[in-house]
């Protein structure tokens, strides 16, 4: 006896398994980005859309400046269509590594002339001799146009490796460009007056962020998030009285006890979160902006 | 002084790039040996100091000195080499590592 079917139900499995199919293939098919540090991150994520999959391969809570990666982080490194470095000295782990060079853009380059010199003093350590660390400053993404600049360079290189639609990845740089324009504009507005405050922050993260907005701001060299000990508050206590500095930008939260001690000082605390990694609420433009706002704020008379 | 200390902390931006003296490690590899290399940013190369291997799991394999010439050979067939190598030299007073994923060590060995 032969089964009569519904001619539908054939159709509608076939139909899902195309969709199926489909999926499954655009899954496979789908680019891998890896990008050393959030803002490459959070740009390329802005400018792929669904075309790819973005990887910041960091764990939370670790510095992707200082992150030392296992070997299987690498192997996934290797295994993408992209990998975005920062430059400007920043995530050294890139030099430890074979990457393959025609998936390295450094997004940069180009940029070289406006990076920030650094400089130590003096010291001698083991069998170097007396010597100075020579270097660059690495948090380039502090200053919005540079962030534009290295935005324009992963739509570029995504264009050029054909990893999104040509159109599309246009199209969104337009809108993230504006988007850090507004974002430049309004940190600007909100800091116009804060170059006459002397600022101390208790690491040094912010020296393009001082340079693009005027700002004063001297660096200590606290790890982020812990509790100064008693010398290191007479340091502050001493530095705050030469340069007559009221405010203190934190990287992060270093809870109630540490702030109670630097308010002490007469110093009012703002965390400014440098966004290597991604910050506990919001986008790159969202906690900049929140953080530019607080620090104008602690900066008005 | 403390215009000095707070300029030195300034100035030693933590993320920095290449720093006058950073012992630099590099290892390839071949079939039959993995080959270490170490010297100083300086071009100095690293006359003393210890190499230990580690495996994916950073399980220590195996340790050996540095010959004069700033180099080490670990013969291949004497390590697990499955999950990868990371190569770390220390010379006491710098450190550094070079990590060989499993997809390095078959690249070189045209597999």
């Amino acid at each position: 006896m032969r089964k009569l079917i519904p001619t539908t139900t054939p159709r509608l499995l076939l139909a899902a398994f195309l969709l199926l199919a489909a999926g499954a293939a655009m899954a496979q098919e789908r680019a891998r980005i890896v990008a050393v540090n959030y803002p490459l991150a959070y740009f390329a994520e802005r400018l792929a859309g669904d075309a790819a999959e973005v990887i910041y391969p960091v764990p939370e809570s670790v510095d992707p400046s200082f992150w030392r990666p296992a070997i299987a982080d690498i192997s996934t490194v290797q295994s993408a269509d992209l990998i975005l470095l920062n430059g400007a000295g920043f995530a050294t782990w890139v030099d430890r590594v074979s990457l393959p060079r025609s998936k390295l853009v450094n997004s940069s380059d180009g940029l070289s002339d406006r990076f920030i010199s650094t400089q130590s003093i003096t010291h001698s350590h083991g069998d170097g001799g007396e010597h100075s660390h020579e270097g660059t400053a690495a948090y380039t993404w502090l200053d919005p146009d540079l962030a534009i600049a290295q935005a324009e360079a992963v739509a570029r290189a995504m264009t050029a490796r054909g990893l999104a639609p040509a159109d599309a990845v246009q199209d969104r740089l337009d809108a993230l460009r504006s988007e850090l324009e507004t974002l430049d504009a309004a940190a600007g507005d909100a800091l116009a007056d804060a170059g006459t405050v002397p600022m101390i922050a208790t690491h040094p993260r912010y020296q393009y962020l001082a340079r693009a907005y005027g700002l004063d701001i001297a660096a200590l060299d606290w790890d982020a998030g812990a509790t100064p000990d008693a010398d290191q508050l007479q340091a502050l206590s001493d530095l705050a009285a030469e340069r007559g500095a009221r405010i203190l930008i934190w990287e992060a939260d270093p809870g109630a006890e540490a702030m109670t001690a630097t308010d002490e000082l007469g110093l009012t605390s703002v965390v400014f979160p440098p966004l290597a990694t991604p910050p506990e609420d919001g986008s790159y433009l969202e906690a900049f902006r929140a953080a530019v706002t607080a620090l104008g704020t602690a900066a008005t008379p | 002084m403390i215009r000095a200390a707070a300029l030195a902390a300034l100035l030693s931006a933590a993320p920095i790039g290449a720093a006058a003296h950073q012992l630099v490690v590099f290892a390839s590899v071949d079939c039959e040996t993995v080959l270490v290399e170490a010297k100083f940013s300086s071009g100095r190369v690293a006359q003393q100091g210890e190499v230990r291997v580690l495996d994916g799991q950073n399980t220590l394999l195996t340790t050996l000195p540095l010959a004069e010439d700033g180099t080490a050979r670990i013969p291949l067939e004497s390590l697990d080499y499955s999950g990868g190598l990371m190569i770390e030299v220390d010379t006491g007073g710098h450190d550094n590592y070079w990590i060989l994923t499993p997809e390095d060590i078959a690249r070189k060995c045209g597999s």
